[in-house]
């Protein structure tokens, strides 16, 4: 699995900065400990302003979203969100089938997802 | 791939016969099955042919199959089992009930990904009978295997093509396609609930004379494997006695 979790976005109408983890490949328990690293990281960075793009995930198993989830908690303990982006069908899917999409804040691009943080940031 | 022919095989029964059933063995998956089922679901409606999902449950003790249930899908069928017999137990039950005019048993833990389906609907569409995925055909990709599942692996396979005439270089993989008409009579004559039910399936495939291809495809060693190799190699060679002896005595001579 690929993990990028070094670009930095701002979000619009800010000057603050928003962290884009891009994950790319099958996302199940081997990847865990990496991505879960990758987001505790970008939380880190951006007080908890963080974008997951999904785009290059062609798959996720439980223990992928159960780090999903985790991740959407530290950041929202910081005051701020984890939004998803650009999820491919079968994710998407999969995301429905398991009711988590009711969970997450999911958006269609990383555009969108930024402009989502802050809308959500200008309400706080 | 479209999500509408996904949305739509989910509310919609198809109507006579599914070109092509999917069946899913299943023990204890309440963790795994519904992201398998995800995958599946979105990438088989897209293929453009009536298709039915079949999950055969092995008597699980957790919620596997209330949870499967629950989905609602028109076209996914539970079929339940009062106790726990073998995964051949349940592939068996599976392939027997299934409708489709080919038929493709799939593990639960997707660790082959369902996109490789098309290499063996090809296969069977150039005239095979079976087409078996394969993590020892060149071409292959293989990932996360423990050293002991490797070791294990191979050492298996060198028993099986240099003593026993099963007519595939790996036997093992959880990811294999048949007509119907190969499904049905294969499946009546097994008599191993267990691990080792493919070898002897495929021993029987060879016996009957039906073709085989064996197809390279990329293949993840999935967490949460319920595998003890050590066990599981045991009860392997043991069985591959027992198919010898049932062939010897005439057991499959009716098949």
């Amino acid at each position: 699995m690929q993990i990028n979790l070094q670009q930095l976005e701002t979000m619009p109408g800010t000057e603050q900065a928003v962290a884009v983890v891009g994950l790319a490949g099958r996302f199940d328990a081997h990847e865990v400990p990496h991505v879960r690293q990758a987001l505790t990281q970008a939380a880190d960075r951006t007080e908890g302003r963080v974008v997951v793009d999904l785009g290059g995930v062609n798959f996720i198993d439980s223990s992928g979203l159960a780090c999903l989830v985790q991740g959407m908690k530290y950041c929202r303990e910081r005051g701020a969100d984890q939004i998803l982006c650009n999820l491919q069908q079968p994710v998407r899917i999969i995301f429905e089938l398991t009711r988590l999409d009711r969970a997450f804040k999911i958006a269609g691009c990383v555009e969108e997802a930024t402009t989502t943080l802050a809308a959500r940031n200008s309400q706080n | 791939m479209s999500y509408e022919d996904y949305q739509r095989w989910k509310i919609t029964p198809v109507e006579g016969r599914p070109t092509l059933s999917v069946v899913i063995p299943a023990y204890n998956e309440e963790m795994r099955i519904i992201p398998t089922i995800g995958a599946i679901a979105s990438h088989v409606s897209s293929l453009g042919m009536p298709w039915e999902l079949i999950v055969s449950d092995d008597g699980s003790k957790d919620r596997t199959v209330q949870i499967v249930e629950e989905l609602g899908f028109a076209n996914l069928r539970v079929l339940r089992a009062q106790r726990n017999e073998g995964k051949g137990s349940a592939v068996r039950r599976g392939m027997l009930a299934a409708r489709g005019e080919i038929v493709l048993f799939d593990d639960a833990d997707n660790s082959t990904p369902i996109e490789e389906i098309s290499k063996l609907l090809e296969k069977i569409r150039e005239g095979y009978d079976i087409a078996i995925g394969s993590r020892a055909a060149r071409g292959a990709e293989e990932a996360n295997k423990s050293l002991v599942r490797r070791a294990m692996s191979n050492g298996l396979r060198w028993v099986v093509a240099n003593i026993f005439s099963a007519g595939a270089r790996d036997t093992q993989c959880g990811f294999k396609m048949f007509t119907h008409e190969a499904a049905q009579r294969l499946f009546r004559a097994q008599t191993i609930s267990g691990f080792s039910f493919d070898l002897e399936i495929l021993y029987l495939a060879n016996k009957f004379g039906y073709r085989i291809a064996e197809v390279p495809i990329a293949w993840v060693d999935a967490p949460g494997s319920k595998l003890d190799p050590a066990k599981e190699a045991q009860r392997f060679l043991r069985d591959l006695v027992k198919i010898k002896l049932n062939d010897l005595k005439g057991v499959y001579a009716n098949a």
